[in-house]
């Protein structure tokens, strides 16, 4: 990288013009009511080096197959749990298993079509993979259109061309969507306009050429998905890149209040025919406490050892990780493996000694609810705020898209704690977001 | 079953589970159903292997109905085979049949029968069940929990099902829930379905006794979510009135007529 | 030609009235000779007045915010900045001065969605909003018979162009009316806000 940090936030505050201009924005509810808010942008980036970055993409691809392999698994044959791989109840205990999908052959025999896998790198440089998103991992638009403005902002720090262009994700997307499209259009299907992701969905509609729909625009007939124009026309869809989760995706399969599902769409992607990205019931692979097991799954499926490592994790499930986790209490974090979003997760130093016994009782009493890791001392990295350079914790969300194989995105979105004490990165937390810069050698 | 409509519907999607299919223990024959009104529909087996109608009625509506009937050939003897790995799932509870604080009570509260193997054991929570719970028409609804019918200690042939995955699943016996008919005039049955080395034999909690040939099988899944006869969405309608009327007689064998 | 839901139809139409409304309403306004009372504020930034320029302003954001696909975020960026010249405006002690941008705002609005927009239909339906706004805003303020008869040909050009839904009938009685010596500016209302209808 040629240009120095502190020429970067000499321009912060363009860039920043530049991202409101645009309408950058996330959305969130306090107290009940939506409002609309900028995601903070930090201007100094996360850089990985080449051969760096090969390792991780290699670990990557491995990750992602090994999830998908698993996930093609525990709907057909089961056979990781018949040899014992894995205890049957984490899978079919677990809220994302859903038996509506068991015997589905999803299009192109693609689960996780996108996949969001977050990594942290420790203070050693070692990195350690935090949690598998691939249900509706969101945020890669925001790096790209940060890349965008940055670009336009500050010229010269992308003049020696060294840096890997991340705008390419629309190309990737589209690339996938096409590969699993069952005939017809491709479209973003979106809860609607007062979701947290709303800018993400119509930006990647804009930039793919997908259509941005609403369940209003959809209707199943004939066992076939068709979007209806505005003269009543009917062009059949054939793959669906939907921000809506599976509980409300059919109202007539799954929660019938929903308003914001396409009725029969699930009957018809039972049958082959739409794609649906990424598939319902990917929920059973990225568990809390699945994530365990994943360097298991790469081992069994691929027959290779895992490349990119877990951060160490017990299982009180476990009678021996019980024990552990009891003794160590102090220094570890619990996490529940119902929660996300930075919820639910308890560091065990932080509580009084009440709070303590209540909590290891409810560990006791339901032990498969919770998974613990040792706290890892995040390598920090320095965000601009009011003038001065300080350090930060983040993390990185790595995107993998999965077509006829895993591409990995050369970029990814770093998000940061803008609490200086705290390790929780989350946007619905506060939290704030860099670009990665991926350097070509 | 029919629905009937406060005000007119219209855009009316439904998905119908109501379609004996032949197994191991029945064969279905002369099979007729008649939708009304209906403008797409379609089917599939859902993955629980019940065989499901899906589709729509766009056009404006203030009664929609089906009718299905055939004859059922019962064997008491024939067998259900299942896979264990596919059994599996029947092991973990379903928001409908969590077991709660007092579903657990009164799980520890039975005698150890640690003898027994999991079939006689179900059985035999089965008889206990039966002497602490009653049966009133109309006490529940269908979105009523096990535990909370165990809670009043009563409630209808889908509250004894529930219930009885609930305390069967509380020791990891792969068990289902089933929705049929028995003979007479009236609404559906349930039952419950406990795997047993390699196939699946019914017990009828209400009835506190074994299935015979005069049960046939509707549907199977986890819990009566999985078996609703109807699950639909539709516009305006205001408040629905759903009327499911069952009749099963005996024909005699060779006869072709129609039930 | 790409396909157009009908949602996104209406959506496109309303953003075309709503800007206009905010762009004639500021030109309207009394500010620009120099008189700038307590109560025109209060017309023009009243967030909880559906008739306020604010609110006007508002009402064409939440149309463009979904139709980022449609319109693309550059011809999108320029609703945005509007947004904010009115949040400066309502704040400002020379509200004109940042009105007068959100008017820029508004024209560099039209003129790149008339050049960055790719889809006919698209630009079209914009603009038959526009035209319909500005036949119903002149018909209730006071402009010249002229400018009226002008802006329903106006209107009578761009609606043959867009495959919107209208009343050929209340058309052709538009253009009477506005043929006529004196105009019925009561029925001219009457007629053009019933001429497109969404199905």
């Amino acid at each position: 990288m040629k240009v120095t940090e502190e020429e970067l936030c000499r321009h912060s505050d363009s860039v920043n013009e530049q991202l409101a201009r645009y309408g950058v924005k996330f959305g969130i509810y306090r107290n009940g009511e939506f409002h609309e808010q900028l995601f903070p942008f930090d201007v100094i980036p996360r850089v990985i080096g080449s051969g760096e970055f090969v390792y991780l993409e290699r670990g990557l691809k491995q990750r992602v197959a090994a999830l998908n392999a698993f996930l093609r698994d525990i709907y057909s044959d089961r056979k990781i749990i018949a040899n014992g791989v894995i205890p049957e109840e984490f899978v079919f205990s677990g809220s994302g298993y859903l038996a509506q999908c068991d015997g589905v052959s999803p299009p192109g025999g693609v689960y996780s079509h996108i996949s969001g896998i977050d990594l942290v790198q420790g203070k050693n440089g070692s990195w350690y993979v935090l949690e598998d998103n691939l249900r509706i991992p969101s945020g890669a638009s925001y790096p790209m259109v940060a890349r965008e403005l940055c670009m336009r902002s500050i010229p010269s720090a992308f003049s020696d061309n060294l840096t890997e262009d991340n705008r390419n994700y629309p190309e990737l997307l589209r690339k996938m969507m096409d590969y699993v499209n069952t005939g017809g259009h491709s479209v973003i299907l979106t809860p609607g306009r007062f979701n947290a992701a709303y800018f993400e969905h119509s930006y990647f509609a804009e930039r793919t050429g997908a259509r941005l729909v609403t369940c209003e625009d959809l209707t199943v007939e004939n066992d076939r998905l068709y979007f209806i124009d505005y003269s009543g026309k009917k062009e059949q869809v054939g793959a669906v890149y939907r921000r809506i989760s599976d509980e409300y995706i059919d109202p007539v399969s799954f929660n019938r209040e929903s308003l914001i599902g396409v009725p029969h769409i699930f009957d018809i992607y039972r049958k082959g025919n739409v794609a649906l990205i990424n598939a319902p019931g990917n929920g059973a692979a990225d568990d809390k406490g699945i994530y365990y097991f994943v360097p298991r799954m790469v081992k069994y499926y691929l027959g290779e050892e895992a490349i990119l490592q877990n951060a160490p994790t017990y299982l009180p499930y476990y009678e021996e990780d019980m024990k552990y986790v009891l003794a160590k209490f102090d220094s570890l974090v619990i996490k529940d493996v119902a929660e996300a979003g930075g919820y639910g997760v308890v560091f065990g130093s932080k509580l009084s000694a009440k709070e303590k016994a209540d909590f290891m009782a409810m560990l006791k009493a339901e032990p498969r609810r919770f998974i613990a890791q040792e706290v890892i001392d995040f390598r920090d990295i320095d965000i601009y705020e009011g003038g001065i350079r300080v350090p930060r914790k983040a993390d990185l969300r790595a995107f993998v898209l999965t077509g006829d194989e895993p591409v990995v995105w050369k970029s990814g979105l770093t998000r940061f704690s803008r609490n200086p004490d705290s390790f929780i990165v989350n946007s619905s937390q506060g939290g704030g977001f860099k670009d990665t810069w991926v350097m070509k050698d | 079953m029919s629905l009937d409509f406060e005000r007119p519907a219209w855009e009316h999607s439904f998905k119908l589970r109501c379609f004996p299919s032949s197994d191991g223990r029945q064969k279905i024959s002369g099979e007729h159903i008649k939708i009304s009104p209906v403008h797409f529909s379609s089917s599939e087996r859902d993955s629980f292997g019940n065989m499901c109608i899906y589709g729509t009625a766009k056009q404006v509506h203030t009664h929609f109905s089906v009718d299905v009937g055939g004859i059922a050939e019962t064997d008491i003897h024939g067998v259900i085979p299942a896979e264990s790995h596919k059994a599996a799932i029947f092991k973990y509870e379903t928001p409908l049949t969590k077991a709660g604080v007092n579903i657990r009570e009164f799980h520890r509260s039975l005698e150890p029968r640690g003898w027994m193997g999991e079939f006689e054991r179900a059985v035999y929570v089965m008889g206990m069940l039966c002497d602490d719970f009653s049966y009133v028409s109309g006490s529940t609804g269908i979105a009523t929990t096990a535990e909370e019918a165990f809670t009043m200690r009563r409630g209808v042939c889908q509250d004894y099902a529930q219930i009885l995955l609930a305390l069967c699943r509380l020791e990891r016996i792969p068990c289902r829930y089933v929705a049929g008919m028995i003979p007479g005039e009236g609404a559906t049955h349930a039952w419950t379905e406990i795997f047993d080395g390699g196939t699946w034999r019914g017990v009828d909690p209400t009835h506190n006794r074994a299935c015979d040939d005069t049960y046939i099988k509707i549907s199977a899944g986890r819990d009566a979510g999985d078996c609703a006869i109807n699950q639909g969405v539709f516009y305006g309608g205001g408040r629905q009135t759903q009327t499911v009327r069952v009749v099963v007689s005996e024909v005699q064998p060779g006869k072709n007529s129609r039930p | 030609m790409s396909i157009l839901s009908c949602g996104n139809s209406g959506r496109l139409f309303w953003l075309g009235r709503y800007t206009e409304r905010v762009f004639t309403g500021i030109r309207a306004l009394p500010g620009h000779s120099g008189m700038w009372t307590e109560a025109e504020a209060e017309k023009c930034f009243d967030g909880s007045n559906p008739e306020s320029l604010y609110c006007s302003l508002m009402y064409a954001y939440d149309n463009a915010i979904v139709l980022r696909d449609e319109i693309g975020s550059d011809t999108f960026s320029y609703i945005q900045m509007a947004v904010y010249e009115m949040n400066s405006a309502k704040k400002s002690h020379a509200p004109m001065l940042n009105l007068q941008k959100v008017s820029d705002n508004i024209a560099a609005f039209w003129g790149m969605a008339d050049d960055a927009i790719s889809d006919e239909n698209v630009r079209g339906i914009i603009k038959l909003g526009k035209r319909i706004e500005r036949v119903d805003l002149y018909a209730r303020g006071n402009a010249g018979n002229d400018e009226i008869r002008r802006e329903v040909t106006r209107l009578t050009y761009r609606i043959e162009k867009t495959g919107l839904h209208y009343d050929p009938e209340n058309l052709s009685a538009l253009n009477e009316l506005a043929e006529n010596e004196t105009i019925d500016r009561p029925e001219m209302i009457r007629k053009v806000e019933s001429l497109v209808y969404f199905p």
